[in-house]
């Protein structure tokens, strides 16, 4: 990019056009030029190739035809024509028996039914899962934006709306992680996520941020996002709780461009589920796109496709909501509107959704903040499927659209508005506590496997961090050795609850302990199981928790005990002390 | 970015033959995808691609070891090219890299996504990155265990670039032959 200072929008170049040619501008437009929103990339519809959100010309109608038990004929195509995902869902994602009934339903009146509330979530499903993706995707193109927020409130799994983050170090400094999974614990995120800078680090960032996440409350569950195998193995070693990198795709080409397709997909899943483990698949707008094999369809389409994979997987939810391809959806037009859509269509496979507004897509606060706002409103299951619980320059996924520097407004928009957002406000003293008590485990942890030590300079630090920048040097290649020694060594969770328990850390022991229980109970893999309570285990779900929204009155409201501690943010001015 | 510098240097691939595996152990093979000086001569950032190649082969060469170059024409996919690449270098060490600049370093032994170093912000490598890339991927070769070279991480590199990258991807797409078989290139600057 030829830049001089003016920011000029990405591929058009108009913005600085003028001024090359001496023409006078206006002040006005100038100052318009210098908005964070001109950063960003924007794209024409091209809808050849698939750079389009909502309702590709190359979409194909829906239709059906059911011939003794089997589809024989699926939105336009024979089932001699099907690809290997098209036949995927055929034979595993959709409900046969009421396919051709639902199929039959005026898409404009399902999409009413999506909206009233004297409609129950049941009646939806029934008909919802027995859709073709062609089917879904002319439901949902009925709705605005407004409706797709009503259908999201009553149509999420878990009836409690709950939040995830992330919690990375530039320079995967595993004190940092330890101290900041900790205070991201105990600012009330249900799950903790973690990936690397350098691969072969994960061993040691995944223990790092588990002794961090049960030192902040007993109960969070930790994954660490690397490749898939690796994943899995660190998983059965009880280094994390759950997955949620295991990415589908919409097209077959981009499916055998990674050496997969849904029946690998569906192994890995139960190499999954078989040792307890929870786990979620990947998929997202814009990514067959930045494949460049989005074969002219819209995102949404595309990515109804994948949902319905997941749910022929048998898994129990998925992240999407575009995620890492997020920049791709939002440059064009609608883009805001169809990751809204395409976790609408999650729910209404009835999987558990990580609504996605982890990654940024934009330099605009203005933004960021009215992309979040459908999920956030609606409440999900998990609002962010990564909000950065670091600040965003160690944010190793690239960024995420809120940050550690947002907690305080995040917490006084759910304040404002009554909302549960997922996390609350905390004090500096308590945090310093924890990420004190978290970083000192670790050290001894280290100690105890003769890792490289974390010096007490490095403990101090990681209590007082906000990011990396905090910390003293730390050798990666010396942890690096360490972490395969864990791996060759054969290091399991078990290993160092012992540890933490013979060192006075009980209380992390023990937490760590509940987790390696509950993948033996297994009742978290549930669709949108999680922990609440510290150290209690009790486990909400889709099961004891479902989603009963009809209408006010009905459904999660944000009252008691809950609302209390919303209200309290730590700048509140109390008028009985004027 | 760092770009205006010295006058522009170009760039001239020819092709030798199809790709053999390499015996020499003291070889790193520099994997590059399909449209790579054909689609753009500059990655995404606007570095110009022939410094770019001739920085990681000095950083290659100033180990003592000698590059060599490999164009992969039937996938775009960076770990495949990358694992693949690595295969044929005697040393069993690669570096791999897409027109838009994004690079990895990969071995032979490893998955297509488990690599040594993973640099996925095109926009945010330079000149002084591509070579100590170069340098660290020939240390990998003589069996050393380097520092990893620091990744540099800028959140808003994805709202400025990535639907450009896209766009660029889809057209690189073009280049792509299936049913070629990777090619030894020899180098001209």
């Amino acid at each position: 990019m030829v830049n001089n200072d003016t920011p000029a929008t990405d591929g058009g170049g108009e913005a600085s056009a003028a001024e090359e040619t001496g023409t006078r501008r206006s002040n006005r437009f100038k100052k318009l030029d210098e908005r964070a929103v001109t950063e960003d990339g924007f794209v024409n519809e091209w809808p050849d190739v698939g750079f389009v959100a909502m309702e590709s010309p190359n979409d194909p109608a829906p239709s059906i035809t059911v011939d003794d038990g089997q589809i024989v004929e699926m939105d336009g195509k024979d089932r001699d024509e099907f690809d290997f995902i098209d036949r995927f869902i055929a034979d595993y994602a959709i409900n046969v028996e009421r396919a051709e009934d639902a199929m039959d339903v005026d898409s404009e009146s399902f999409a009413r039914d999506l909206v009233d509330i004297n409609v129950p979530r049941e009646e939806i499903v029934e008909l919802s899962t027995a859709m073709t993706p062609a089917k879904l995707v002319s439901v949902v193109n009925h709705l605005d934006i407004a409706e797709i927020i009503m259908a999201m409130k009553k149509m999420r799994t878990r009836q409690t709306p709950g939040n995830q983050c992330h919690v990375t170090s530039v320079e995967d400094n595993v004190a940092q992680i330890a101290a900041d999974a900790a205070e991201a614990a105990l600012r009330g995120f249900y799950e903790v996520e973690n990936t690397v800078g350098v691969a072969r680090m994960a061993p040691l960032t995944a223990l790092a941020q588990q002794i961090g996440a049960q030192c902040g409350r007993g109960g969070v569950i930790t994954q660490c996002a690397v490749e898939e195998a690796t994943e899995l193995e660190l998983g059965m070693r009880g280094m994390t709780g759950y997955a949620e990198t295991v990415s589908v795709y919409g097209t077959e080409d981009v499916f055998k461009d990674g050496d997969d397709t849904p029946w690998s997909k569906a192994f890995l899943a139960s190499g999954y589920a078989s040792r307890g483990l929870k786990m979620r698949y990947t998929s997202g707008a814009g990514a067959e796109l930045n494949m460049g094999q989005a074969e002219g369809k819209s995102m949404l389409y595309l990515e109804t496709r994948c949902i319905l994979v997941t749910k022929g997987c048998g898994v129990q939810g998925l992240q999407n909501g575009g995620i890492s391809c997020i920049a791709i959806p939002t440059s064009v037009p609608a883009g805001v509107k169809e990751v809204a859509a395409e976790n609408l269509i999650t729910m209404m496979a009835d999987l558990e959704v990580a609504s996605g507004n982890d990654q940024t897509f934009t330099h605009s606060d203005k933004r960021r903040t009215a992309r979040m706002m459908p999920q956030f409103l609606a409440g999900t299951d998990f609002i962010f499927s990564g909000y950065s619980a670091v600040p965003n320059y160690d944010n190793m996924f690239a960024g995420s659209t809120f940050d550690s520097s947002d907690f305080d407004e995040y917490n006084v928009m759910q304040r404002d508005l009554q909302v549960e957002g997922g996390t609350r406000p905390v004090d500096e003293e308590t945090v310093l506590e924890y990420r004190e008590r978290a970083v000192k485990a670790l050290q001894t942890v280290f100690e105890e496997l003769g890792f490289p030590p974390i010096t007490d300079e490095e403990v101090d630090a990681a209590i007082y961090a906000d990011g990396s920048k905090d910390m003293p040097e730390r050798s990666t290649a010396e942890d690096i050795e360490a972490a395969e020694e864990l791996l060759e060594d054969g290091v399991t969770g078990a290993d160092v609850v012992k540890i933490l328990a013979k060192n006075g850390f009980e209380t992390i022991a023990q937490n760590m302990l509940g987790i390696l229980k509950g993948r033996v109970a297994g009742d978290y893999i549930q669709t949108s199981g999680i922990f609440e309570g510290d150290g209690e285990f009790d486990i909400v779900s889709a099961v004891n928790d479902p989603n009963e929204y009809q209408g006010p009155g009905t459904g999660f409201r944000l009252e008691g005990e809950r609302w209390e501690e919303k209200k309290d943010i730590r700048f509140a001015v109390d008028p009985e002390d004027i | 970015m760092a770009h205006a510098q010295q006058q522009t240097r170009t760039l001239e691939l020819t092709e030798t033959g199809v790709a053999t595996e390499g015996t020499a152990t003291d070889e790193v093979v520099i994997s590059i995808s399909a449209g790579f000086n054909e689609l753009k001569d500059e990655t995404l950032a606007g570095v110009n691609l022939a410094d770019v190649l001739r920085e990681m082969m000095a950083g290659i060469e100033e180990e003592g070891l000698t590059p060599r170059v490999v164009r992969f024409t039937d996938t775009l996919d960076l770990g495949v090219i990358g694992l693949r690449g690595a295969k044929l270098s005697g040393s069993g060490i690669s570096i791999g890299i897409q027109t838009r600049g994004t690079t990895l370093i990969h071995q032979e032994d490893l998955v297509p996504l488990s690599n040594l170093e993973l640099f996925p912000q095109a926009p945010l490598i330079d000149l002084e990155t591509f070579r100590a890339i170069g340098k660290n991927a020939a240390r990998y070769a003589k069996g050393e265990t380097p520092e990893p070279v620091p990744v540099a991480n800028d959140p808003m590199a994805r709202p400025k670039y990535q639907a450009l990258a896209a766009v660029w991807h889809i057209k690189e797409m073009q280049y792509k032959d299936e049913d070629k078989e990777p090619m030894e290139l020899e180098v001209s600057f």
